[in-house]
């Protein structure tokens, strides 16, 4: 029986498209070639408005969907011909918070770890609800949980079958700020385990705090794929706001890697003339913003 | 085997923690057709020496497990598809016919508990009307059309979940389709006592053989010979497993 190949790459796209026919309209390319690398122990951010084809590539990976063209692997297999195995490696935290109205969180964690092939996981499953803060509410229902409770549950249910590969599909929609930052703590230490991670987010500081690469992908196309730190260098500016002793405000962008001297120069400023001066660094957001449009 | 074991483990659980939807309802109905059509009407059936109430009883145990086999797995998968859970099947390695064989044998579980507490319901009103218990003349047999018959039903209720886009396409099939094809085969009359034209046409419902068969089994007597309905009830199974199969390898788990 083939496993997963030792050293291989935890997760390749290669050139996947995704083509859905519709009855009444004309076909819809919602993916069209898109190709990455994500790499072990790696945080990667799909980024994109919606429609952009994030989540038919999380169906994709996941095996809920076939791809029209190319292939995904999932350390050196392919999720069409060994799906079997691909998906003991992979977890899936869905957008949306679902889960069978008949069971209790335990036995949801039971019946889950089962269908992975994992007969007794009791320890597992007792660790997962302690450390996402769910072990007193474990014999209560989905419905009976606060909305960042089932949140969490679904992070539990991903990571039932300890994943070497976890898909975060907008893991942080709608949650508030405290249960945010935990959610970002918990994603650092899986990171730390060496898991690899997807993760799409609308939300770009999200990204540009936990993501080591970002992909943004528009229209089924990936319009850049880099280092997050790379993007926003490379992609946005310095916002420099001089507030002269005149009582005169000059404001001016600069290239990240320009010299701010030079910059004051070519404004014709002189620092003898300066009371105040603020600088803000770009953001990801506005690299994003950059990337969509050009 | 494991992943199956644990969904089948699931469908049954499911179907225990709504008893009086799954097991009790059935029960009640199966309780007032036998108070009814066996006690108060089956007295005026002329059916020679033989006793109506032990006709009736045969013919309500299949009804029972035909119709909560078909419920049992359409009923999980609609409301996976309707909570969105469905999309689980589709990320889990759990293959085709794993998830066929599960959620079948599921519902042979609930069909046959259904079955046989209208047996035990019937076999109760049988003592208190003739003061003896009605024999099963062949067990094996019984087990053998409980088994098919709840696989048949159990697939063709994935099957037309899988296909529904509504609860109304759903319970379209079951009232249109099943229940009609139920009670015209054979389940409260032998089709030796309709019109030649309808006998024929009796022949033609799929449903017939298997209620004949567990009848059979029963009574030791039945319309036409076990042999053909036992085969029949096989082919079905095959063509049932193999239309599931076809369509698993088609639909995608995504919720309505």
């Amino acid at each position: 029986m083939t496993d997963v190949k030792s050293g291989a790459t935890p997760l390749v796209i290669k050139n996947v498209k995704k083509t859905y026919v519709s009855k009444n309209g004309p076909p819809v390319q919602a993916v069209k070639g898109v190709s990455f690398e994500v790499q072990p122990g790696e945080i990667f951010g799909l980024l994109g408005p919606n429609g952009a084809g994030k989540t038919s590539l999380i169906s994709i990976i996941t095996g809920l969907e076939k791809a029209t063209e190319g292939d995904v692997e999932v350390f050196g297999l392919s999720v069409t011909k060994n799906s079997h195995l691909t998906k003991k490696k992979i977890g899936i935290v869905p957008q949306e918070m679902v889960a069978s109205g008949f069971f209790n969180l335990e036995e949801l964690l039971v019946y889950h770890s089962g269908y992975y092939g994992i007969k007794s996981n009791m320890p597992k499953i007792q660790s997962l609800l302690e450390r996402l803060k769910l072990k007193e509410h474990s014999h209560k229902m989905m419905r009976q949980l606060s909305g960042g409770m089932r949140r969490r549950m679904m992070i539990a249910k991903a990571l039932v079958h300890s994943p070497k590969v976890l898909v975060l599909d907008e893991p942080t929609a709608g949650v508030d700020v405290e249960l945010r930052n935990q959610l970002w703590e918990f994603v650092r230490q899986l990171q730390q385990e060496g898991v690899s991670i997807v993760l799409t987010t609308h939300y770009l500081q999200e990204a540009e705090e936990l993501c080591d690469r970002v992909g943004i992908i528009n229209k089924g196309e990936l319009k850049y794929v880099g280092p997050t730190k790379d993007i926003i260098r490379d992609l946005t500016t310095k916002k420099v706001e001089v507030k002269l002793r005149s009582g005169d405000p000059v404001t001016f962008t600069m290239a990240k890697d320009q010299d701010l001297g030079r910059s004051l120069q070519e404004h014709k400023i002189l620092v003898d003339q300066i009371q105040d001066m603020k600088i803000t660094e770009g953001s990801l957001e506005d690299a994003f913003i950059k990337v969509l449009h050009v | 085997m494991t992943a199956f074991w644990f969904l089948f483990r699931k469908e049954c659980h499911r179907f225990m923690k709504v008893m009086v939807q799954t097991v009790v309802t059935p029960l009640i109905s199966a309780t007032l057709y036998l108070l009814i059509f066996g006690v108060s009407l089956g007295n005026q059936v002329d059916m020679g020496s033989a006793k109506y109430l032990a006709f009736l009883v045969p013919g309500l145990m299949m009804m029972g497990l035909m119709n909560n086999a078909f419920q049992n797995s359409a009923s999980s998968l609609v409301s996976s598809k309707f909570t969105g859970d469905i999309e689980d099947l589709g990320t889990v390695p759990l293959t085709r016919s794993q998830i066929i064989w599960a959620f079948s044998l599921a519902a042979v579980v609930r069909g046959s508990v259904v079955a046989v507490m209208t047996l035990i319901a019937g076999e109760a009103f049988y003592y208190f009307q003739f003061q003896e218990f009605l024999a099963i003349e062949h067990p094996l047999w019984l087990l053998y059309f409980i088994l098919v018959a709840g696989l048949v039903f159990g697939q063709m209720g994935m099957m037309t979940a899988f296909w529904a886009k509504t609860f109304d396409q759903l319970t379209a099939i079951s009232t249109f389709v099943i229940l009609p094809l139920t009670y015209l085969g054979g389940v409260f009359l032998s089709i030796h006592s309709l019109p030649e034209f309808w006998q024929k046409a009796s022949l033609l419902n799929p449903l017939f053989y298997f209620i004949n068969g567990l009848r059979y089994s029963v009574l030791g007597s039945a319309d036409v010979d076990v042999t053909q309905s036992a085969g029949l009830a096989l082919l079905a199974l095959v063509v049932t497993y193999v239309m599931a199969i076809k369509l698993l390898s088609k639909v995608t788990f995504t919720r309505w």
